[in-house]
């Protein structure tokens, strides 16, 4: 995606954010198909994802990139090393061996799978709903996963030849005139949400869905969901309800935050009911996702997140009133779209 | 180093063909451009443990057919695997008076002809310090490489004026060592061009 030669684009200014509610958000991947098919559809694209929703706990996509490195030394303030994420470690859309099942007289024998070596069998969500834990106390939570339009983007920093620029609104957005596809971001970048087209030899990334915001529509991820489980708005605006989630009621936390980028994607943790203890009694002082895999996530706040969200749910089943529920629920669903409730089907579109 | 006068000059474009073998070479000795005039925290960080630039020389070679100027560059091929990064070169001219030894600065370039293996054609650069290039679209640039008995062999097809300047000098990327932007080894000096 080209800037409009000046290097920047207007779509006002504030610093842009998502909050994504995890305990909504039922992993059906609309948000990410959505994106897809609206940017990354053309040839060279096909391993991208710049939506990309997890199972968690899991190695995700890239496989194990939350041990990639990369990001800030909060101490130092120095950029660290990090691994450039490979072709496999992104995995594909892989051919299956269809004519083997379906007309091959192997009823029974032959299952469907990859045409690819075991080892190298990765892709965007491959192991999905797999989780953790054993039965009865197994579990899982769905990770929805965007550029995360950074405060202090290492991507942009990284770049050599002044590709990326940080916008008047937060985007973080790549010139691809300008970008050699050195692919110096793709390994600063803490996230690995930077993809690289192999073909056109630029790397590539969420935009932001900018050309939408610019005419007042939200982007794919948010206006798709039918969870109604993605916010968008300014940080700034004190009316938005991200403002007031993440600044306000402090429910919404950054992922990673150690990473030291201040990513301006937000998560509302998700909660979990009781484990079950051996005998199978209700193990009411423990959730079923373990505090410490969430700390891991999303910090040590995480634990004050989650008391305010159990509280609130117990003011509202003792009969009382929730603005931070009634929020989060979202009655009526452009709520969610911030300033950006135009309906792009009144829009006439730009090819 | 005489630029060779070869009529039919078609042929030159290609870095195997015969006429190249009655062509004048000189091998220059490489060096890794510095870590320190790297240009971001990021690759200055991250490259400061990793060793870079170990490519020790390149021969150059340089031909006209009065239309063109030919360069051709040859240089031991690393044959690790990588199938990130390609093996790349460059041929570079002091147009702007930028310093050889880290490609240029911010306020003097180096004019680059640069190739990539696998990507087609060459690329016309701007150059204003390791890896901090600028595209120059239209520069009517050709190039083409070939990988054999283990060395590379790659021919620039550009316009003459860039032998104006009567000095180039080489830089190579080793793929497989994650080489590109400033990550490069360069020709400790200009070498001369004359015309024939
Ligand atoms: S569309 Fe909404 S509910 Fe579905 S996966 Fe994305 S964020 Fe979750
Ligand atoms: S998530 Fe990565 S690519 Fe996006 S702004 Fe942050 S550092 Fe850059």
């Amino acid at each position: 995606m080209s800037t409009n030669g000046t290097g920047t684009v207007s779509t006002g200014s504030g610093q842009l954010a998502w909050v994504f509610d995890l305990n909504k958000c039922i992993g059906c991947q609309t948000c990410s198909v959505a994106c897809k098919v609206l940017w990354t559809r053309e040839s060279g694209e096909e391993q991208q994802w710049w939506c990309s929703v997890n199972t968690q706990p899991g190695l995700g996509t890239p496989k194990g990139w939350e041990s990639m490195g990369g990001g800030i030394d909060v101490a130092t303030g120095k950029p660290r090393a990090g691994h450039q994420p490979t072709r496999e470690e992104f995995g594909g859309g892989w051919d299956f061996n269809y004519y083997e099942v379906f007309y091959g007289g192997t009823a029974g024998k032959a299952h469907l799978e990859p045409q690819a070596p075991r080892e190298n069998r990765w892709a965007m969500n491959w192991d999905e709903d797999q989780g953790a834990g054993e039965w009865p106390n197994s579990y899982y939570f769905y990770l929805p996963r965007i550029c995360n339009h950074c405060t202090n983007p290492v991507c942009v920093s990284a770049c050599p030849t002044g590709a990326l620029v940080k916008q008047e609104d937060g985007l973080v957005l790549r010139d691809e005139d300008v970008c050699m596809g050195d692919r110096f971001c793709m390994e600063a970048c803490p996230y690995k949400k930077i993809y690289f087209n192999y073909e056109r030899h630029v790397a590539q990334q969420c935009i932001g869905c900018f050309p939408r915001i610019e005419a007042g529509v939200a982007p794919a991820c948010v206006r798709q969901c039918p969870g109604r489980a993605v916010f968008i708005g300014r940080l700034s605006d004190e009316d938005s309800p991200v403002h007031k989630l993440v600044n306000e009621w402090k429910v919404a936390l950054p992922m990673h935050a150690e990473y030291g980028t201040r990513p301006n994607v937000y998560y509302v943790p998700p909660m979990s009911p009781a484990r079950l203890k051996e005998d199978m009694s209700i193990d009411t002082e423990n959730p079923r996702i373990p505090n410490e895999y969430l700390e891991s996530l999303f910090g040590p706040d995480v634990h004050t997140a989650l008391g305010t969200l159990k509280s609130e749910m117990e003011k509202v089943r003792g009969g009382g009133k929730s603005e931070i529920l009634s929020t989060l629920i979202a009655y009526h669903w452009t709520e969610l779209l911030g300033p950006f409730t135009q309906d792009p089907a009144e829009l006439t579109p730009v090819s | 180093m005489k630029i060779a006068k070869i009529s039919g000059g078609a042929s030159l474009a290609d870095p195997t063909a015969s006429a190249w073998a009655s062509v004048e070479s000189v091998t220059v000795p490489l060096q890794p451009v510095p870590l320190d005039a790297q240009p971001t925290s990021y690759i200055r960080e991250a490259w400061a443990g990793r060793s870079y630039g170990k490519t020790a020389q390149a021969s150059v070679a340089a031909a006209t057919d009065g239309q063109k100027l030919y360069v051709r560059l040859s240089w031991k091929d690393d044959e690790r695997p990588n199938k990130e990064f390609q093996d790349a070169v460059a041929a570079v001219f002091p147009d702007g008076g930028g310093a050889l030894g880290t490609l240029g600065d911010a306020e003097k370039p180096v004019a680059v002809w640069f190739w990539e293996n696998g990507r087609s054609g060459g690329n016309s650069l701007t150059s204003h310090g390791p890896g901090v290039v600028r595209k120059d679209p239209g520069s009517g640039l050709a190039a083409a490489g070939e990988l054999a008995g283990g060395s590379w062999n790659v021919v620039f097809g550009g316009p003459l004026a860039a032998a104006r300047s009567g000095r180039v000098g080489v830089a190579v990327w080793n793929g497989s060592n994650d080489e590109r932007g400033g990550l490069a080894a360069v020709s400790r000096d200009w070498v001369s061009l004359e015309q024939a």
